[in-house]
């Protein structure tokens, strides 16, 4: 079993994950000591800093406009300011990970570009050292060593809000990736008790899924006893695709709705029963329209043509 | 969390927990009951073949996903013959064997782990998605 | 068994058998004998067993039911299962369930319409 670790119980990085970034990072207990020693030199001059920050911000226009709103751009300074003074404060346990990664989320949901995000990194690192500079001026030693403990531990910040970053980012994406599939495969009743799922493209084992389950909800919702699925706009049945079909017209049988398939090309039902799939078990038909026939027939309606309809519809005339 | 199975009762327990915790993870309802029948299937196994066992529900994260993990251990006769008992005549008549094949394809991950006269342990794990 | 978890209801030559809440082992095990009792009590001609409740119908509960039908049928009734839920369907199909040779309708209603007209719709018919 590849690293699986049971997850804290706020859903976070896992502990062990935490200790390997840190040692990646060389990050010891002697650089939270360093960080510890100069908290009160941290909280001294974080007002200044955290200005300088925000100008540089909103001195340009990309960045700007993500602040726009009066009371996120003061409810961020004052996280910011937090933010400065904790990272000082030493004890950069599970519950500082947790806070990290909600930041990180906090900016993807206000969508500030990744490069951004770097860039303010950048700027206060450089901030902070050019106060480092001027604070230590006569002990360059010091000055190096708390800068080198800070950049450790903000670049495993940087790691942390960036993870999560992309894990909202990729949630995101899935929900929409979720809608678009749900509107491209509409289940559409016919008539009463008669439901089509016309499937066009490519079918993987996901979409497959949320196929069938669109279509068992729909059999229940229409109290359907008849369902055309139609594969006419499906390029390539394979056994995987083929599996899944029949189990999507076993699991609607279980609901008491017979199934037809249409739209089978011959070339494919023959790949079909060398794959050792038994055609037997679903319905085929030919063609859509031969199919919606023989649904509408099992359910008691006969298509009756009127004598006197035009046979051409449109301004042309008969 | 670790459920007791000892008795018919304990598989009804068994798929409740087993939906609880999956659905702290926001799994589909869909995903819910398969995750709900594989948990029958695997106890169910524990009480006809070994008489008690437990199952062990864990929450797990692999990298970016989540998922749930269940484990279910007894110290029963074992299973003899652990390759076909893993074949699938994919339409089983749904009532023979272990139904461990089965039980394969309602989760993400499956592994089953006998030894005659020790007992077996089935791991499954299905991940959100 | 006990009957408040599935009690079984006569309409006319029709028994219905209506599961109130999760089955174990032995319930199912004790409808089946109770409704095979029933059946041949009351010369029953048709059977309908009502799983909408259920969220699980694993291998067992499937074989359980298949053997309603199968013994049911010997006493000359048909049988229909019926409310077998969207989920429950999926997971049925995933694990290789068929209910083969087992007449299934969406519900109730549709059930008796079912043994009063027959349009063909019979599980397995093709």
């Amino acid at each position: 079993m590849e690293n699986k670790e049971t997850l804290l119980p706020e859903k976070s990085i896992p502990s062990s994950e935490v200790s390997l970034r840190k040692a990646f990072l060389e990050f010891t207990d002697d650089d939270v000591a360093v960080l510890e020693s100069v908290n009160e030199a941290a909280t001294h001059y974080a007002d200044s800093v955290i200005d300088d920050f925000y100008k540089h911000l909103l001195s340009f226009d990309e960045t700007r406009s993500f602040f726009a709103d009066p009371a996120v751009l003061s409810h961020v300074r004052n996280m910011q300011k937090a933010y400065f003074k904790r990272l000082t404060q030493g004890n950069y346990d599970a519950e500082y990970v947790a806070d990290r990664i909600k930041i990180g989320r906090i900016h993807e949901r206000i969508g500030l570009p990744v490069k951004s995000y770097f860039g303010m990194y950048c700027f206060y690192l450089r901030a902070v050292l050019k106060r480092l500079r001027d604070e230590y001026k006569e002990m360059p030693e010091k000055a190096y060593n708390i800068f080198d403990s800070l950049m450790k531990l903000t670049f495993f910040d940087i790691g942390l809000a960036i993870d999560t970053y992309i894990e909202s980012r990729e949630e995101t994406i899935q929900g929409q990736e979720e809608a678009i599939r749900e509107l491209s495969t509409p289940v559409l009743l016919l008539r009463p008790g008669l439901l089509l799922l016309p499937i066009i493209g490519l079918i993987d084992t996901r979409r497959a899924r949320q196929l069938t389950e669109q279509l068992l909800r729909s059999v229940r919702a229409n109290r359907a006893m008849v369902v055309v699925i139609d594969v006419t706009g499906v390029p390539s049945v394979d056994t995987k695709v083929a599996n899944h079909l029949v189990q999507t017209v076993e699991a609607a049988g279980l609901m008491g709705a017979v199934s037809i398939v249409t739209g089978i090309a011959p070339d494919i039902a023959q790949t079909m029963v060398r794959l050792g799939i038994d055609l037997r078990r679903i319905r085929t038909v030919g063609d859509l329209q031969s199919g919606i026939e023989e649904a509408e027939r099992l359910l008691g309606y006969s298509v009756v043509k009127n004598s006197d309809a035009t046979s051409r519809c449109g301004k042309d005339g008969p | 969390m670790n459920v007791p199975i000892r008795s018919e009762a304990d598989l009804v327990t068994a798929r409740l927990r087993g939906r609880e915790i999956a659905s702290t993870l926001h799994f589909s309802s869909s995903e819910l009951t398969l995750i709900a029948t594989a948990i029958s299937e695997v106890t169910r196994n524990i009480i006809s073949y070994a008489g008690a066992g437990e199952l062990d529900l864990e929450l797990v994260r692999q990298g970016q996903k989540v998922g749930v993990l269940i484990v279910a251990r007894d110290r029963g006769p074992g299973i003899p013959d652990l390759l076909s008992a893993m074949q699938d005549g994919y339409s089983t008549s749904g009532g023979l064997g272990l139904g461990l094949p089965g039980s394969k394809r309602l989760m993400d991950e499956f592994d089953v782990a006998s030894e005659v006269g020790k007992g077996t342990t089935v791991t499954m794990t299905k991940w959100k998605m | 068994m006990n009957r408040s978890r599935a009690p079984i209801l006569k309409l006319g030559d029709t028994l219905i058998a209506s599961v109130q809440e999760a089955l174990m082992d032995a319930d199912l095990v004790g409808l089946r004998d109770e409704l095979v009792a029933e059946v041949k009590t009351y010369r029953a001609t048709s059977v309908i067993i009502d799983v909408t409740v259920l969220d699980v119908l694993d291998s067992f509960a499937a074989r359980t039911l298949r053997h309603i039908a199968q013994m049911t049928q010997l006493l000359g009734a048909r049988t229909v299962v019926v409310g077998i839920q969207p989920d429950v369907a999926f997971a049925m199909v995933q694990l290789g369930l068929t209910l083969e040779g087992t007449e299934t309708a969406l519900d109730l209603e549709d059930a008796l319409s079912l043994l009063n007209i027959k349009i063909g719709r019979e599980r397995g018919a093709h």
